[in-house]
């Protein structure tokens, strides 16, 4: 399990992220939606050690400011929002930069084939050989995400989960690969993994979240499960819409359509 | 969408579709092949028609009788004027192509070189501070470190200029190439300007060794100089490699460098030591030599690609080669007497720069 407690971020003297707490358990995707500036990217640096802080965080039971960063790679691996690159590498030379700290978690001598596994999953057979920067942005997305996936290709390692940290994961993707991407990460959680996802797309975090983490100027306005957080009120006061959360009579699963604007 | 035929030479490989590696060895082994070559072609070239082929007969197969008094004159001419030249010439190609995609790779960015952002202006403004005040102002300094004063102090001056340039460029991962060509624009004409002021106080005899030292020569090579830059060169260089895979993951970033479990502020100031001290021991011994850091890193991502793990050690033998080659044209050209090799290296790297710079537009944004 991770467990932030009591976190805050100050970037010069502004304060963006305040008092947040936080946990990933594992099995889990726990989802941070949030408008525009509300400082989930923020935290989420926190959380991945990029970015001074006050407050706890915990991997596993360890203090993560304490974690050297071969450690913290061990059990956590992050995909940004985008990666540019200055030097001419191929899709394969970027997916295996995840193996650079050794710990896939797939038996020995297997770690080479891993690649080429983690770009099928991402629906990216026979891309290993492409210039990444050739790539359209959605694509270079996904191969950010396998070369993440071989990372912490075991969710769970010396028996203790590993989690993944997604930054809009899927916010470049269409809809098909959206729905690829959610499925990866919720078989990274059915497989013993934790992840947590910052989503804009309410009703894919509807669907694939187990718990939202509501974000808002800093603060977390609301905990839960999709079907307790999301509602009308939630979405007026935090996104500043009026919006009719429907539910969708099958899955009891809540819906946010943008054609129920009052 | 990416056109297929700019992928050609990669695409054809089937199963390791994308991996470079294989090339990459068979390039460094043709390399390896080059530089013996070029080692030969220097040895046995020069102004003088001294005989390097029997010179390294007689090394083989012991000296020929009746032949000892020419060849002891040859083995003069090999051992020491073209031998330590073509042994200094490889240190310093070597070390200005590594130090040249240490940097790329430590900026992220194909543009980096000791040369354009004024690392070595700083070096040579340390190194000509001990040149015109060595006897003076530096005595002490001199005094106490002997020949390994010009060195260090070019070191010094180096790790300065990097060290400054780094925190100018750089705010929070990531550096601004805008910045950092300007910067070092800026750092140079200031190193240049310190320089100016000391060359304003050299003497006669000071002044000429200045200017022809400030061209970039590999004239003067002797055994003394090796042995004081030599071991110098030969540590960065060595520790190199260790940063090849962590400059490979720099290359997404220092945040997810970090996030694979680099220890990126290490990398960063380990580089930045290690370039300061081979670009400073080159420069204190050779002078400015551009372009080589430039030109040589960047030939060799076309051909084998960017993985550090590979780049490095082709680069430093594609460097020693290319300075070799460049030191025999400046020795033969306006025989018997020699140009600058700063000279040959950029009349060959500056129009070479224009072409990356051209065939980049648009993909470079400033």
């Amino acid at each position: 399990m991770i467990e932030a407690r009591d976190v805050s971020v100050a970037i010069g003297k502004k304060r963006i992220v305040a008092n947040v707490d936080f946990e990933v358990r594992p099995g889990e995707i726990s989802a941070i939606v949030g408008p525009n500036g509300s400082g989930k990217t923020t935290f989420l640096k926190a959380m991945s050690g990029d970015l001074v802080h006050t407050g706890r965080i915990l991997i596993n039971g360890r203090e993560l400011s304490k974690m050297k960063p071969v450690e913290a790679a061990t059990v956590r691996a992050v995909l940004p929002q985008a990666t540019t690159l200055s030097f001419p590498f191929t899709v394969r030379e970027i997916v295996r930069l995840g193996l650079v700290g050794g710990r896939s978690g797939v038996l020995p001598g297997e770690d080479e084939r891993l690649p080429e596994r983690a770009l099928a999953r991402v629906d990216l057979d026979g891309f290993a050989g492409r210039f990444y920067q050739e790539l359209s942005g959605g694509e270079q997305q996904r191969v950010q995400l396998a070369r993440v996936l071989c990372q912490v290709w075991a969710p769970v390692l010396d028996g203790g989960p590993r989690y993944l940290f997604l930054d809009e994961p899927v916010s470049s993707l269409d809809i098909k690969h959206q729905l690829i991407i959610m499925n990866i990460a919720r078989d990274f959680a059915r497989r013993g993994g934790g992840v947590v996802a910052i989503l804009h797309d309410l009703n894919l975090t509807a669907m694939f979240a187990d718990r939202i983490f509501v974000m808002h100027r800093g603060r977390l306005a609301a905990t839960g499960s999709p079907r307790d957080v999301l509602s009308d009120d939630l979405i007026e006061n935090v996104f500043d819409c009026r919006l009719k959360v429907g539910v969708l009579p099958a899955g009891n699963m809540p819906f946010v359509l943008p054609q129920s604007a009052a | 969408m990416a056109d297929q035929s700019i992928a050609g030479p990669v695409k054809a490989m089937g199963a390791s579709e994308g991996d470079r590696s294989g090339r990459a060895r068979a390039v460094i082994l043709m390399l390896c092949l080059g530089l013996a070559g070029a080692v030969l072609l220097s040895l046995t070239s020069g102004a003088s028609d001294a005989s390097a082929v029997n010179v390294i007969r007689d090394w083989l197969f012991g000296t020929i009788p009746g032949d000892a008094a020419l060849n002891a004159r040859d083995s003069l001419i090999v051992h020491d004027i073209r031998l330590p030249r073509v042994i200094l010439g490889m240190l310093v190609g070597a070390a200005l192509a590594v130090c040249g995609a240490v940097m790329q790779g430590l900026f992220r960015n194909p543009l980096a070189d000791p040369g354009l952002i004024g690392v070595s202006a700083g070096s040579s403004l340390g190194a000509v501070a001990i040149i015109v005040l060595g006897g003076t102002m530096l005595a002490p300094v001199t005094a106490l470190l002997g020949t390994l004063a010009l060195p260090l102090a070019a070191f010094f001056g180096a790790l300065a200029t990097t060290l400054v340039l780094y925190q100018v460029a750089t705010r929070r991962g990531q550096t601004s190439v805008a910045t950092m060509l300007l910067a070092g624009i800026a750092l140079a004409a200031l190193a240049m300007a310190l320089t100016g002021i000391l060359i304003f106080m050299a003497d006669d005899r000071q002044l000429r060794d200045l200017t022809f030292w400030s061209l970039g020569s590999l004239g003067g090579a002797t055994w003394a100089k090796i042995a004081s830059v030599g071991p110098i060169i030969v540590l960065a260089l060595a520790a190199m490699p260790f940063l090849a895979r962590g400059l490979n993951a720099l290359a997404l970033g220092e945040a997810a460098a970090g996030h694979l479990g680099i220890p990126v502020q290490r990398l960063k100031y380990t580089a930045i030591i290690g370039v300061s001290a081979a670009v400073g021991a080159s420069v204190a011994v050779s002078g400015g030599i551009g372009f080589v850091g430039i030109v040589v890193p960047h030939l060799l991502r076309l051909l084998i690609g960017p993985d550090n793990r590979y780049l490095l050690p082709a680069s430093a033998l594609l460097g020693a080669s290319l300075l070799l080659l460049a030191d025999a044209v400046a020795r033969t050209i306006v025989a018997p007497a020699e140009l600058p090799i700063g000279i040959v290296t950029a009349v060959a790297g500056a129009p070479f720069f224009l072409w990356i710079l051209l065939r980049k537009r648009g993909v470079i944004d400033l």
